[in-house]
């Protein structure tokens, strides 16, 4: 298991985001990495993109399933991980630095997110209600 | 949700549980690609106790099998099995089933989803004929496991009292597998060498880890539904439910292998023997991509942006590395070589209409 970092936010639907001033990464946990198994496949947003926030901004594919990327945060997307496109390994081994999905220029503040405790609180829950 | 008698040793070993067709079922133990490797390369174990078993007896038994199965059992060796169908007046499949043929009955090897429906239909057509025939379902009584990959020989013969190199591909035999009488067949859903076994359900957990035991060594491991699905559509074998169903039939699904097509006393037989004689418009084939999204059932298929069909299976092929479908089409579209897109997500992927199967083993 990755380690969680504690410097960036967290959602119940299992991306984060960390925020440093008025841009935002955004990516996927390592409980979603998990969940969804062998990766074969990344859809991004496209630079320049308005995404809002709660809206599906990305999809990540498995041999088995499509995990919806439920963006945490509205604004416009400045950068895409293009490195994602042939080689969902760095996604895999790193959702939380190589794996990162997008970057966004913010137009408005993160809402309802989790702390680290408080999205590892909601992983027992999760996980205690067979998955 | 109903557990199979392996249920608890699939959570023990820590898989990812679905609810299949309402069993308690693994789709996965480690990842789909590794499991799906292992069957091809080494030697994998499948809990299939979800599915269900027919024994049919009597004076009559193999008039009730000829009059409710597709395919030609007359000149079926007893200890032989045959893939076929049980088709309904229309010619539309209830279910996909393995006959096997015995001394003094019939086994018919059906789906998890048929359990409830196949039984009744047999017995009804037994009683409508009026043949002196036994209908009995062992599905609640019995356990079945399979055993898949190339080491699956060198897996089962040291707990097993018959020599297994003299059984052939669709052969079967009875023999003890770790002291329990088993019915052993050399059939499987993957593609590769290998068994299925079929005894009491109460030595379900002794035998799978007799298994495990005696396959250590050659790089067993448990196999769950995930792998199985990818490795069945490599081997081109269909999907009851998916491939085929009461609107897809056996022809455009170019399954006909399972149809004795002569046969008039066969219900559904002279339905297909007629649309064979009239044409079908729809052809089931084979679709290819190297790369990008994972084609899944229903997607709609298109030629030059029109809609000429939809996705029945896809998936990503962990031994060929490309994205594998099957696809029902207008058989104007279906020519080898040619290219149709899929529509996934709304938007359309190319993909090449190659040969089937996409995997086959040497042998």
């Amino acid at each position: 298991m990755a380690d969680r970092p504690s410097d960036v936010q967290y959602t119940k639907t299992h991306e984060w985001v960390k925020v440093e001033g008025d841009e935002a990464t955004v990516g996927i946990t390592d409980f979603a990495v998990e969940h969804l198994g062998d990766l074969v496949f990344v859809d991004l947003p496209e630079v320049g993109q308005e995404i809002e926030a709660g809206g599906s901004a990305a999809e990540v594919e498995s041999v088995k399933a499509v995990g919806e990327v439920m963006s945490p945060v509205a604004g416009e997307v400045t950068a895409v991980n293009e490195d994602l496109a042939d080689d969902q390994g760095p996604l895999a081994a790193e959702p939380y630095g190589a794996g990162w999905l997008y970057k966004v220029k913010l137009s408005g503040t993160a809402e309802g997110m989790l702390d680290l405790a408080a999205y590892e609180q909601h992983l027992t829950t999760e996980e205690a209600a067979g998955e | 949700m109903r557990d199979t008698p392996l249920t608890q040793a699939h959570i023990g070993a820590k898989a990812r549980m679905v609810d299949f067709h309402g069993w308690n079922m693994p789709v996965q133990y480690g990842g789909i690609l590794e499991e799906a490797e292992r069957v091809r390369t080494k030697v994998g174990l499948f809990d299939l106790c979800h599915m269900g078993r027919l024994e049919i007896t009597g004076p009559d038994r193999e008039a009730l099998v000829n009059r409710v199965f597709s395919g030609r059992t007359a000149k079926l060796d007893h200890g032989r099995a045959k893939y076929g169908f049980l088709l309904n007046e229309d010619g539309y499949p209830i279910d996909d089933v393995l006959i096997y043929r015995d001394v003094d009955l019939m086994h018919i090897v059906i789906n998890a989803t048929g359990r409830d429906t196949d039984p009744a239909w047999v017995r009804e057509q037994n009683e409508k004929s009026g043949f002196d025939a036994q209908v009995k379902d062992v599905s609640d009584d019995q356990a079945m496991i399979a055993l898949q990959g190339p080491a699956s020989e060198m897996t089962l013969q040291p707990l097993c009292g018959a020599d297994l190199s003299a059984l052939r591909y669709y052969g079967f035999l009875e023999a003890p597998v770790s002291g329990v009488d088993c019915l052993i067949a050399r059939t499987g859903y993957t593609g590769e060498d290998g068994f299925e076994l079929f005894f009491p359900k109460e030595h379900a957990l002794a035998i799978w880890n007799d298994l495990l035991g005696s396959g250590r060594s050659l790089g067993i491991g448990p196999i769950g539904l995930g792998a199985r699905d990818t490795l069945r559509l490599e081997a081109g074998m269909p999907l009851y439910g998916q491939e085929i169903n009461l609107e897809i039939h056996p022809l455009e699904a170019d399954l006909s292998f399972g149809l004795g097509l002569k046969r008039a006393g066969t219900i559904g037989i002279p339905a297909l023997a007629k649309i064979k004689e009239e044409g079908y418009p729809r052809r089931a084939v084979s679709l290819n991509a190297p790369s990008g999204r994972v084609a899944r059932p229903g997607c709609k298929v298109l030629k030059d942006g029109r809609e000429v069909g939809f996705v029945t299976s896809g998936t990503r092929s962990p031994t060929l590395g490309t994205n594998i479908a099957r696809a029902l089409v207008e058989a104007e579209v279906s020519e080898l070589g040619g290219t149709l897109d899929v529509e996934i997500r709304g938007k359309p992927h190319p993909f090449e209409v190659v040969p089937s199967p996409f995997y086959s083993r040497k042998r």
